[in-house]
């Protein structure tokens, strides 16, 4: 990992099930730190993409690294590198945040599991919630909670699957200041979302996925917010609009 | 090695926990063995036929069925809330996954089995305990093929919405060596037959046990990545 430029190589992409193609020919880079945000309408292959990356699935064709490895080799040493984030919380709702924290640090082999898991308990700030069953907990918490897990082994790259996903104003700004801070800590980051004002406010590098494809790449800097906007909400309104804007 | 077998602890903790904290699965299991023993007793007059030969079947209909609502109970905790997915995205072998969950449901149904057999005992009026050592070697060759295969079909149906039905409809057909072994093995050591003279079942029902381990080591990262 630390031998690379780049956290994220992706060339040519593509993911088909069936006559769908989810990920059709995607192409990117993502250096070390940096932070990209996929915008994209519904059914557009943004979860795939998170997937296929984070060696959940496999693609049809095409290459990707992710820290320097092949995404299609399923290394486990690449899950070392790795956290994610989903719009489900991979955690176990008869358990407490501290059991299900401690089981996923002994999963990952980290020397003092309870420690770990009390201290990005205390990070995402559910301290006096660590010994109550995950069932009890708002949609807010658990997204909270679900953080704590993808940090505990302390990851260099973060995937973000639509994290905003149901959360009121309060949490979503919560969630907001944690993934500031990830990020400030040079974590690369890969989020997908349809929150606007969040996912351009943090990102240094955007994207519209629109039918599989990347319709729009770009760094923040050259990104007109307005532009942006009118762009993503023809993208929902209609994909192949978009795909049109992509092209030229 | 030591991870390994860290991480392979750490899945059996975890559903303990579940367990001790759910109680969902043992009483569950228990319950319906003892209905289906019930029923049996209720429908076999005991005087016309001898217990010993119906007995060593509806001992193994109750463990199967039972432990088939195990089975699809234990990859129903790891689909809730995509635990599957977290599991997945850790550094561990996916067969650390597999043998994590095999040796719990064996845990979970030997612990109902032994619950079970006193209870068999007394309705059948069969005397278990002359021969409990080598009865309990063969339940528990059954009960670790009936976990090996069932381990890797729950986890193959837990993607299906059909679940419920997939599971006994694949699991069933090919547990049929793993049980013919097990109810002759059963229904010999009643009669009085030493165990020793059962070599070839006993040979018939591990090697069932080790070639479904084999083949669910060989399958599991395919069938949990689909």
């Amino acid at each position: 990992m630390e031998s690379h430029e780049n956290a994220m190589e992706v060339r040519k992409l593509r993911k088909a099930f069936g006559v769908l193609k989810a990920v059709d020919g995607i192409d990117f880079d993502l250096k070390r730190g940096e932070f990209l945000t996929v915008f994209g309408p519904n059914g557009a292959g943004k979860t795939t993409l998170i997937k296929i990356l984070s060696g959940l699935t496999q693609p049809t064709s095409g290459s990707a690294k992710v820290a320097g490895f092949d995404v299609t080799e399923g290394n486990p040493k690449m899950r070392k590198e790795i956290g994610v984030i989903s719009h489900a919380t991979a955690l176990y709702a008869d358990l407490t945040p501290l059991e299900n924290l401690m089981f996923f640090a002994r999963m990952h082999g980290l020397a003092q599991p309870e420690d770990q898991a009390l201290k990005v308990i205390d990070e995402v700030g559910l301290s006096q919630r660590r010994n109550d069953r995950v069932r009890t907990f708002s949609r807010g918490m658990l997204q909270r909670l679900s953080i704590a897990r993808a940090i505990l082994h302390d990851p260099k790259i973060l995937f973000l699957d639509e994290p905003f996903t149901g959360l009121d104003l309060h949490a979503s700004n919560v969630l907001k200041e944690h993934l500031k801070r990830l990020h400030d800590r040079r974590r690369t980051i890969l989020m997908t979302t349809h929150d606007i004002s969040c996912g351009l406010e943090m990102c240094d590098k955007v994207a519209l996925q629109v039918q599989g494809r990347f319709a729009f790449l770009e760094n923040i800097e050259n990104v007109e917010r307005d532009q942006f906007e009118a762009m993503y909400f023809d993208a929902v309104r209609d994909n192949q609009f978009i795909m049109e804007i992509g092209a030229k | 090695m030591n991870l390994y077998l860290n991480q392979i602890g750490a899945i059996i903790w975890k559903d303990f926990i579940t367990e001790l904290k759910t109680r969902e699965l043992l009483s569950a299991m228990f319950i319906f063995a003892l209905l289906v023993i019930l029923i049996f007793i209720f429908s076999i007059n005991l005087s016309i036929v001898k217990a010993s030969e119906v007995g060593p079947g509806i001992l193994w209909v109750a463990f199967l069925f039972a432990g088939t609502i195990g089975l699809n109970r234990s990859f129903m905790l790891e689909k809730e809330n995509a635990c599957l997915m977290g599991l997945m995205l850790v550094p561990a072998d996916r067969t650390t996954i597999y043998f994590g969950k095999l040796i719990s449901n064996f845990i979970f149904l030997s612990i109902m089995e032994l619950f079970i057999l006193p209870l068999f005992m007394i309705f059948f009026d069969i005397d278990l305990l002359a021969h409990l050592g080598p009865l309990l070697m063969v339940v528990f060759l059954g009960t670790l093929g009936f976990c090996a295969l069932g381990t890797l079909l729950s986890s193959l149906s837990s993607n299906l919405k059909t679940r419920e039905i997939m599971l006994p409809i694949l699991l069933y057909p090919l547990l049929i060596p793993i049980v013919i072994g097990v109810v002759r093995m059963t229904g010999q050591l009643l009669e009085g037959i030493p165990l020793l003279d059962m070599m070839k079942w006993i040979g018939l029902t591990a090697s069932f046990d080790i070639i479904y381990i084999g083949v669910s080591i060989m399958t599991i990262d395919h069938i949990l990545e689909e």
